[in-house]
């Protein structure tokens, strides 16, 4: 019990108080790749600080519009709760595979609540596009998760993870990794798919009324997902090397969620924004590859 | 078609004698009667091919009692221009438009309108252009009588006139503060769903009567570089224009060396312009890498620039009658190690770019503008040539020293956005080929006329191949100062042709859209912040700014 | 497709990191480079010639009573350097300074005084005392031999009278 205490706090750690390193290390990458001297690594920390030191706009858009931004990063945090990072989840029960899916897809529809209730044409565009995204890449996450489950024949996330550790890659999780893999550029907004806040067309869409504070509390919940994300990925489909000492493996998840969150970002960097008929176009292939995934793994392979 | 040629076939057409004609080098100058404007311009237009590049108005009441409207046509093939000049008595300041014939007359004439107040009789959009919104009306900045130092009193309430939206569409505003563009301007895109349907667009906000200062306070030499500062990016293209249109006015020769200085610089700053250009491209669509990397090896071409003329971008060479300052011999190795790093380093990134996928997904079938309509709105620069109009006044009408040097001019058919990137990357490498040229011949001698007295009442048209297109001037000359200048950006008849590339594009592609054409709004309004200021200044506090920014999100603006 | 990307990652390895650190580091410029105009106010006479050529119109001459103050105002100023083309006693030169930011508008702005000779008829100030002494020192050794002419120093109105005195007188003679 007491374990499990320590890994949810440590969960929650990592999430919140990490999540901006991994921002200032992908602007770090950026700079590099921009041939430019770029920012200090903790700068995400301090745009956080300064816009929390900003006034607290009561923005145009009532109690949704202010509530949207703590109901995004409170459902990010209460998803921390149940992704193995490293170590076992710290809560976990049948089925929360279901709920973890359900608790990731909160954020990207806080975030269209709050961009429909404030009126801006802008936000009114980039929340269509966001549930667009939303409806087409969710799903694929729920197949892949569900394929490892299959394979695992069971629908606890531990027991996901522990299977893969034992039993190594199978064709069903070598297809569902690559259709998670290649979902995650969505997942995480980054380009070609940042389509819902395009800056230079729409302005950062959902958050163009945003500021301060409420949009703080945006950015901080995006970059948590982020960690979420990639232990999620990294602990069903890459669980490896697992030594079994927590410490260790806390570690060891950290050093891969920085080399994935890496490539990430110099795919990013490599990519324009793609026009969202494009976007879910290219969808659709990853949610096709996806259920052949699915199809392995009720064939059994 | 040779001058004669052109006498006889306007005289034909018409069935009478000119009423009276002139040269001035080779431009054409023709008085004719104003109903005989539709007639003649639609003739030469549609028939003999010719294409417009704008208009002029002036005001000569002190002289002869009547305002004058030139319209200014170009036969890029024959390396002629023609001004049909139409005389009009201020008691009655009407003339028939012809904007119902050429579309590209469209802003021409409303300008002329504003500026002047000879109403375009039939002008099938005749909303204000040029003018802030609060103007007064009945009041024209470009009369003699208008003292170009009067500030009319502000009105408390002004908005611009829009079009409506069509039922169903939402409006989206790209303006006239808009991440993508450095420069206020203000489009209205009316879209169903992410679908643009229709638009409609607002500018000159930065227009400050440069024109007006022209011909009030300053002198010959003072516009050269109030001329420069109209651009930021190709402001030497200003500053070269307007010389050359003062030097063809008053037929003054300009010394070898001169001419060869001018070309380089002007080539430099086309090497520049693209270069940025690919990079803003880049930025639109979200691949901030290709901004980072053109706009690197693009800033190899400014620290030459400082070291050539002693300023980054604005170069400060021109004088009427030649250039200020020399190249020096010992600056040239360094401008051909800068070229060749240039031209290596670009031709990597062109390489890798072109065969990008996800990059030309974005660009290609985007954006179209048929061969057709480039001509009808007179469109000029890479974006005409990258819908198969093949015109390029370097070639067309040369000036400097580009009759002594070989180039090509690339043309595609394809008339999207990918083309027009295609242009300006080929244009690159015309670009330091012919620096290289010039560099090679460069003929010693003086660097500035010896004579360049500017005699009154003489007419010059200059034009200059922007990075953006063909750039105008024209110059009536005064004493001391001109009597009238008149300048003719590039993107002003680029941004008429934007309607019709938006049609049945979405919303996401608007942004790179109008990046394709490669806009300079400040250039198109001729800016300048001295003196005549007309802007309005209002502070709004935080109740009215959320309450404006509200009423404007529903359903688009209520001054429609 | 993922030849062009890995084209377009080696181009930015490649170039490596080529922004400066500025402001930390300043970034040198260019020999020749037109900064903002130094005005020598050891050298300046006061002629006027920076302020008839400078196209912004930015540098005023101001008389009031026996100092003419030179007013240049550089928060128009556009670096064209043509003040420095045409002042005969190169007090202005365009320096290496660009950084002329500021909160304070006074900061943009300089002033140079000189003090103004009086007209040796009239005693009326009306020209510096120093473009007086150029203008002399430039015009003895010429056709006035060593000594300057005594005209210098009568203000434009004297001169004017004298001039027509002497020509009535001229006119004078002719017709008698
Ligand atoms: S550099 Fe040009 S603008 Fe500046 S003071 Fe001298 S003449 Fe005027
Ligand atoms: S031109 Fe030179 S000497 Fe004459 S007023 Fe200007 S700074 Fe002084």
């Amino acid at each position: 019990m007491l374990k499990l205490i320590f890994i949810a706090v440590i969960n929650l750690a990592v999430t919140l108080a990490l999540a901006p390193l991994l921002d200032g290390f992908m602007r770090r990458i950026k700079a590099v790749v921009h041939s430019r001297q770029g920012p200090p690594l903790l700068q995400t920390y301090y745009d956080l600080f300064k816009l929390f030191g900003k006034e607290d706009m009561e923005g145009a858009g009532g109690v949704i519009f202010r509530l949207a931004p703590v109901v995004c990063l409170g459902s990010v945090l209460l998803a921390a709760l149940f992704t193995p990072m490293g170590g076992p989840a710290p809560l976990g029960f049948g089925g929360d595979l279901f709920l973890l899916v359900y608790l990731l897809s909160i954020p990207g529809i806080a975030i269209m609540l709050g961009a429909m209730s404030c009126g801006s044409p802008y936000a009114m565009l980039g929340a269509s596009r966001e549930m667009m995204l939303v409806l087409t890449v969710e799903p694929i996450l729920l197949i892949t998760l569900f394929t490892a489950g299959i394979k695992a024949d069971s629908l606890v996330l531990a027991d996901l993870s522990g299977w893969t550790l034992t039993h190594g890659w199978s064709i069903s999780a070598v297809i569902a990794g690559l259709a998670l893999f290649l979902s995650l550029q969505s997942e995480l907004a980054k380009l070609p798919f940042d389509i819902a806040e395009a800056e230079t067309e729409i302005m950062e869409g959902p958050f163009v009324e945003y500021s301060g504070p409420k949009l703080a509390l945006f950015k901080w919940a995006l970059y948590a997902k982020m960690v979420i994300y990639i232990s999620l990925f990294l602990e069903v489909f890459l669980p490896w090397p697992k030594t079994g000492i927590l410490a260790a493996d806390l570690l060891s998840n950290l050093v891969k969620v920085f080399i994935v969150i890496g490539l990430v970002e110099l795919i990013e960097l490599v990519n324009p924004r793609l026009r969202i008929d494009q976007a879910l176009n290219y969808f659709k292939g990853v949610a096709v590859l996806a259920l052949v995934g699915l199809a392995f793994a009720l064939m059994g392979l | 078609m040779t001058r004669e040629e052109l006498t006889r076939k306007l005289t034909e057409h018409l069935g009478k004698a000119l009423p009276a004609m002139s040269t001035a080098g080779n431009m054409l100058l023709v008085k004719i009667k104003a109903e005989d404007l539709p007639t003649l311009a639609g003739y030469v237009f549609n028939q003999l091919g010719a294409r417009l590049i704008t208009t002029v108005g002036t005001d000569r009441t002190p002289l002869t009692g009547n305002y004058e409207v030139s319209y200014l046509f170009s036969f890029d093939r024959a390396d002629l221009f023609l001004s049909l000049k139409v005389e009009i008595d201020p008691a009655n300041p009407v003339i028939e438009s012809v904007t119902p014939v050429i579309p590209g007359a469209d802003w021409a004439e409303r300008e002329v309108r504003d500026l002047i107040g000879v109403v375009p009789k039939n002008h099938p959009d005749p909303r204000r252009l040029v003018l802030a919104d609060d103007w007064p009306e009945e009041l024209y900045p470009l009369r003699k009588d208008f003292p170009y130092d009067y500030k009319p009193p502000q009105a408390t309430v002004a908005g611009p006139r829009m079009k409506k939206a069509p039922e169903q569409a939402t409006v989206m505003t790209v303006g006239p503060f808009f991440p993508t563009l450095e420069e206020p301007a203000y489009f209205r895109l009316f879209v169903e769903g992410e679908r643009i349907v229709g638009s409609d667009y607002r500018g000159f906000y930065s227009h400050r009567g440069i024109e007006k200062l022209a011909d009030t306070v300053l002198d010959y030499n003072k516009i050269t570089f109030l001329a420069e500062r109209i651009c930021g990016i190709c402001g030497f293209v200003h500053s070269c224009c307007y010389c050359q249109a003062v030097e063809a006015a008053a037929e003054i020769e300009v010394p070898a060396r001169a001419k060869y200085i001018r070309t380089i610089m002007l080539e430099l700053e086309r090497l520049h312009s693209h270069l940025l250009w690919l990079g803003l491209a880049g930025h639109i669509i979200g691949f901030d890498t290709v901004l980072m990397q053109s706009w690197r090896i693009r800033e190899q071409l400014m620290w030459l620039t400082e070291q050539i003329t002693g300023n980054r971008k604005t170069y400060g060479m021109n004088l009427v009658g030649g250039v200020r300052r020399d190249i020096p011999e010992k600056l040239q190795p360094k401008i051909k190690e800068v070229l060749a790093k240039v031209e290596s380093e670009s031709r990597q990134v062109v390489e890798a770019i072109a065969g990008d996928t996800t990059l030309l997904m974005r660009l290609q079938n985007v954006g179209y503008l048929s061969a057709a309509d480039a001509r009808s709105f007179c469109v000029v620069g890479p974006t005409a040539r990258a819908s198969g109009v093949d015109i390029d006044s370097r070639r067309d009408h040369p000036y400097a020293a580009y009759p002594d040097l070989q180039f090509t001019v690339p043309v595609y058919n394809e008339g999207d956005t990918w083309a027009r990137t295609l242009v300006r990357l080929d244009e690159l490498f015309v670009s330091i080929d012919l620096v290289r040229q010039a560099l090679g011949r460069l003929p010693g001698g003086p660097i500035m006329a010896e004579n360049t007295e500017v005699p009154p009442e003489r007419e010059g048209l200059a034009v200059v191949e922007a990075p953006r297109g063909e750039c105008c001037h024209y110059v009536l000359t005064g004493t001391d100062r001109p009597e009238r200048w008149r300048v003719r950006a590039s993107t002003y008849p680029q941004l008429q042709a934007a309607p019709s590339m938006f049609a049945n594009q979405t919303v996401a592609d608007a942004p790179i859209i109008i990046g394709s054409i490669d806009p300079c709004f400040s250039c198109t309004e001729r800016m300048e912040t001295v003196d005549v200021e007309s802007g309005k200044l209002r502070v709004y506090t935080r109740e009215e700014l959320l309450k404006a920014g509200r009423a404007g999100c529903k359903g688009g603006d209520s001054r429609a | 497709m993922f030849i062009s990307k890995w084209k377009e990652a080696l181009i930015c390895l490649k170039a490596g990191r080529v922004t400066l650190p500025y402001p930390f580091v300043p970034r040198p410029t260019a020999e020749g480079f037109r900064g903002q105009p130094e005005v020598d106010g050891r050298r300046c006479i006061g002629c006027g010639e920076c302020a008839t050529v400078c196209p912004p119109r930015l540098i005023t001459l101001v008389d009031d009573g026996d100092s003419r103050a030179l007013k240049v105002d550089y928060s128009r100023c556009t670096y064209c350097a043509r003040c420095a083309d045409v002042c005969p006693e190169k007090a202005i030169r365009l320096g290496n300074n660009y950084e002329l930011a500021t909160s304070q508008k006074e900061d943009l702005t300089m002033t140079v005084n000189l003090k103004m000779a009086n007209c040796s008829l009239c005693g009326k100030p009306f020209a510096p005392e120093r473009l007086l002494r150029k203008t002399g020192e430039k015009l003895t050794g010429g056709e006035f031999g060593q000594e300057a002419p005594e005209w210098l120093s009568w203000c434009p109105e004297c001169r004017k009278t004298k001039q027509a005195k002497a020509l009535g007188g001229v006119e004078a003679k002719d017709h008698v």
